[in-house]
């Protein structure tokens, strides 16, 4: 049994949490440290995923404030979405957040998804998230450091 | 044969107008008989029926009937299966326009069935199994217009025409041996006719119950029959091959050296675990159930093995358990097959479907088709709440037990006996969920699908009877109780421990164990109800439920194309078990001619025939057709050749009986 002791003495190996951000809303499933997170790529140019990865990755770990990437909308209580939206992804964008269960929260990821970023006047291009469904929470960056996703992150799960 | 080869064509004007009066009066004298049947055999199990003898039916030995406890309870599991399949065709027949002479012949298939477990005497029997065989073969070729059918009716024809050869035979040396024709006559028996006798009939009946090698009619006639035929088979006639087993092997003979245990062991559980396997990558629901009646028999065949084995072992008290457990699985098996079969034949008049692949969604236009299909396979899967679950315990619990008998051979056997039937158990419920799942649930996969509209009332009514089997059995099984304490108490293997605590809840004789089935019923009935209530209760205090189109990841709409199918549920089973089923796959890339990294066109073709079929048959066949090709040199056609054959045998018969 002397690994069980080992990680106890260990603990896990993370940067160490900032101080708890503002609140921006009540915690959608009604339990706060419990969010459970569909991610939408709307046209991203895959820098937001890059920085997503790591957030869920051992050095972040947002899982340790309660949020947690499912693999279906009908699991979700909220949105993750990056990128422009494009004129393919729009209607599998309201699909899926109708799919979504309600209280749900819309987090839109990176410059493109706030203001269509640096992609504004490309041909296939329909609009930034908030012009396709409405957002709650909103991460600037181009991309957005960890850091930021994490701080918006926990500012909807609350801890 | 020439009796369903002559008779075949003159279906064919029939068939066109319906047949309304003509149905109505088979189904009804089916029914009959066969209610008939299940009384006599009813007072022969708790009475006494005196023997019946007509001398001047058949010429020398005429006709003797007579029933002891054992005939009497497959009588009356002929009979009982008999009902609901008369009621059933009257509606079946009007649907599919049956002929005449197939509705003529369903009471006399029937009938002679009946015959063959009353008959007292080995002449008896063999004129009852040979009309049995026969009318089932006419039956068979109902549909003869269409090649399966025929080339099933051929295959069927031989193997069965064989069998009875093997039959014939095994029971002349019987009756020679033993001095006698009656069965009560018959004296001791020598042991090398005793181990022939054995040989012979073990071949014969099993080729008529589907045990591997000698199955492979089954899987053809079965699909290609009539469904209230393909019920009549599956459920009642390879009954009688048990049947034949049981009273001449085990009864008569009985109860045997441990080697006729061991054979009937291995034979059981090969065919137990090849019928279940070739049933979980069937796609066509008829075979499905035809493979699963292998399985079945094979389980059965199984217990009585296993019966032989432990009686010969000094175990009584497990031998007593398999035997009622070979026993119970017999009256299982014909409710849940029965009412399959009935079920499957709903879906066929319905949507003229039996690719599982093609069918799908007919919950919502059959309820009451899918809710007795779903009945059946769950008694075909054997969990609780399903028919055949207190048997296949009772053979578990046989097997379990008998594995502290201080015997090598026995301890030998066990642990692989009771490994083959948890194998057959845990892949019946996939080759069940997969019927039922497929085939009845989700979306229609075909426009003859989607388009099915529910059984006539007959139909419901006969399959609602079998149902009420299946629900009886799978809650309340004492009710077979009594008449299993009789039967066992007729048969050497299981006669020294009583089966006396065949209640509410079953207790193993002598042995520690209980189940009650109908406890676990009750349970579970009230956690769905106090489930129910709760999420209702709950209910109140949640938002508005809101319709929601499907999730379909997005896209627009989910399409039958996206749903799992049979052979894609299946798939994993059959990787797993390649080397045996031998599937032969095909996949054919057809390049662009600009590049080879481009596929115009992919094509996959999958089939899974029988492997035990594609490699025991071909070299039986392949000798027969040179023995026949030598035959046929001394067929010359020469009529004077003939006549001098003629006049050599007349000599050689006068020489001999001289």
């Amino acid at each position: 049994m002397g690994w069980i002791g080992k990680i106890l003495r260990v603990g896990r190996v993370v940067e160490r949490a900032d101080p708890r951000p503002e609140p921006a809303m009540d915690p959608p499933a009604g339990v706060r440290g419990s969010l459970q997170i569909r991610h939408v790529d709307a046209g991203s140019c895959n820098g937001c995923e890059v920085e997503i990865s790591a957030v869920f990755g051992p050095v972040y770990d947002a899982e340790r404030f309660g949020a947690r990437l499912v693999a279906s909308p009908r699991h979700a209580d909220g949105l993750l979405v990056t990128g422009v939206v494009t004129h393919n992804m729009a209607d599998p964008l309201r699909n899926t957040v109708a799919a979504t269960p309600q209280p749900r929260v819309v987090i839109a990821c990176g410059d493109c998804a706030l203001n269509r970023g640096v992609f504004r006047d490309a041909y296939g291009v329909l609009g930034a998230v908030g012009e396709v469904v409405p957002v709650d929470v909103e991460i600037p960056g181009c991309p957005p450091t960890p850091t930021d996703i994490i701080e918006a992150l926990r500012s909807v799960t609350g801890k | 044969m020439t009796a369903a080869l002559t008779t075949a064509p003159a279906t064919a004007p029939n068939t066109v107008h319906g047949n309304g009066f003509g149905s109505a009066t088979a189904g009804i004298v089916t029914s009959c008989l066969g209610a008939a049947g299940v009384w006599v055999g009813l007072l022969a199990m708790f009475a006494t029926v005196r023997p019946l003898h007509i001398g001047w039916l058949v010429p020398l030995s005429g006709v003797y009937l007579a029933l002891d406890p054992l005939g009497g309870f497959f009588l009356a599991l002929t009979g009982g299966v008999a009902i609901p399949v008369g009621l059933y065709a009257i509606g079946y027949a009007r649907r599919e326009q049956l002929g005449r002479i197939p509705l003529a012949v369903l009471p006399v298939f029937v009938a002679a069935m009946l015959l063959v477990p009353a008959a007292g005497s080995v002449t008896t029997f063999l004129v009852a199994w040979e009309l049995m065989a026969l009318a089932s073969l006419i039956l068979v070729l109902a549909e003869h217009t269409r090649s399966e059918v025929r080339s099933a009716g051929l295959m069927y024809a031989v193997m069965t025409q064989l069998g009875f050869v093997a039959i014939l035979i095994g029971l002349m040396v019987l009756s020679a041996a033993g001095g006698a024709d009656r069965f009560a006559a018959l004296g001791p028996v020598p042991d090398g006719a005793r181990m022939a006798v054995f040989a012979l009939t073990v071949a014969g009946f099993g080729s008529k119950a589907g045990l591997v090698p000698l199955h492979a009619w089954l899987p053809r006639a079965h699909p290609e029959a009539p469904s209230p035929v393909s019920a009549l088979m599956s459920a009642a006639m390879v009954n009688l091959g048990i049947y034949g087993i049981v009273r001449f092997d085990l009864q008569i003979l009985g109860p045997g050296p441990r080697w006729w245990g061991l054979v009937l062991l291995v034979i059981g559980g090969v065919s137990a675990v090849y019928g279940v396997l070739q049933a979980t990558v069937a796609t066509d629901l008829k075979r499905l159930l035809a493979y699963s009646t292998t399985e079945n028999m094979g389980l059965i065949t199984m217990a009585l093995g296993a019966a032989t084995l432990f009686a010969d072992a000094g175990a009584h008290a497990p031998a007593t358990i398999a035997m009622a457990a070979a026993m119970l699985h017999l009256v299982a098996h014909a409710a849940f097959k029965s009412l399959g079969f009935l079920a499957a034949g709903s879906v066929l008049a319905a949507t003229g479907l039996r690719d599982l692949d093609r069918l799908g969604g007919l919950a919502r236009k059959m309820p009451a088709t899918t809710l007795l299909f779903g009945l059946a396979a769950l008694g075909a899967a054997g969990l609780p709440l399903g028919a055949g679950f207190a048997s296949e315990w009772l053979l578990i619990q046989s097997l379990i037990h008998a594995a502290s008998t201080h015997d090598t051979l026995v301890a030998l056997t066990v642990p692989l006996a009771v490994g083959a039937v948890a194998l057959t158990t845990g892949l019946g419920v996939a080759a069940m969920v997969k019927a039922f799942g497929i085939g009845f649930l989700a979306r229609p996969r075909s426009v003859g699908a989607a388009d099915a509209r529910e059984a006539p009332g007959t139909m419901l009514a006969g399959m609602t009877i079998a149902a009420a089997g299946c629900v009886m059995l799978a809650v309340a099984p004492m009710v077979a109780g009594p008449v299993l304490q009789r039967v066992l108490a007729g048969l050497p293997a299981a006669n020294l421990v009583g089966f006396s605590d065949f209640g509410a809840v079953i207790r193993l004789p002598g042995l520690s164990g209980s189940v009650s089935p109908g406890l676990i019923a009750a349970g579970l009935a009230a956690a769905v109800v106090s489930a129910v209530v709760l999420a209702r209760w709950r209910s109140r205090q949640r938002p508005k439920p809101v319709a929601l189109p499907l999730w379909a990841c997005g896209a627009d709409d989910l399409t039958p194309r996206m749903q799992y199918t049979a052979t894609s549920f299946a798939e994993p089973l059959q990787r797993v078990f390649d080397d045996v089923l031998r599937p032969d796959t095909d996949i054919e890339v057809t390049h662009l001619a600009e590049s080879r990294y481009m596929a115009e066109a992919i094509t996959y073709r999958a089939e899974i025939a029988d492997a035990v079929e594609q490699r025991t048959y071909p070299p039986v066949i392949r000798a027969v057709t040179a023995a026949a090709g030598l035959v046929r040199r001394a067929h010359t056609g020469s009529v004077h050749l003939y006549l001098a054959y003629g006049g050599l045998g007349v000599l050689i018969v006068l020489v001999v009986s001289r």
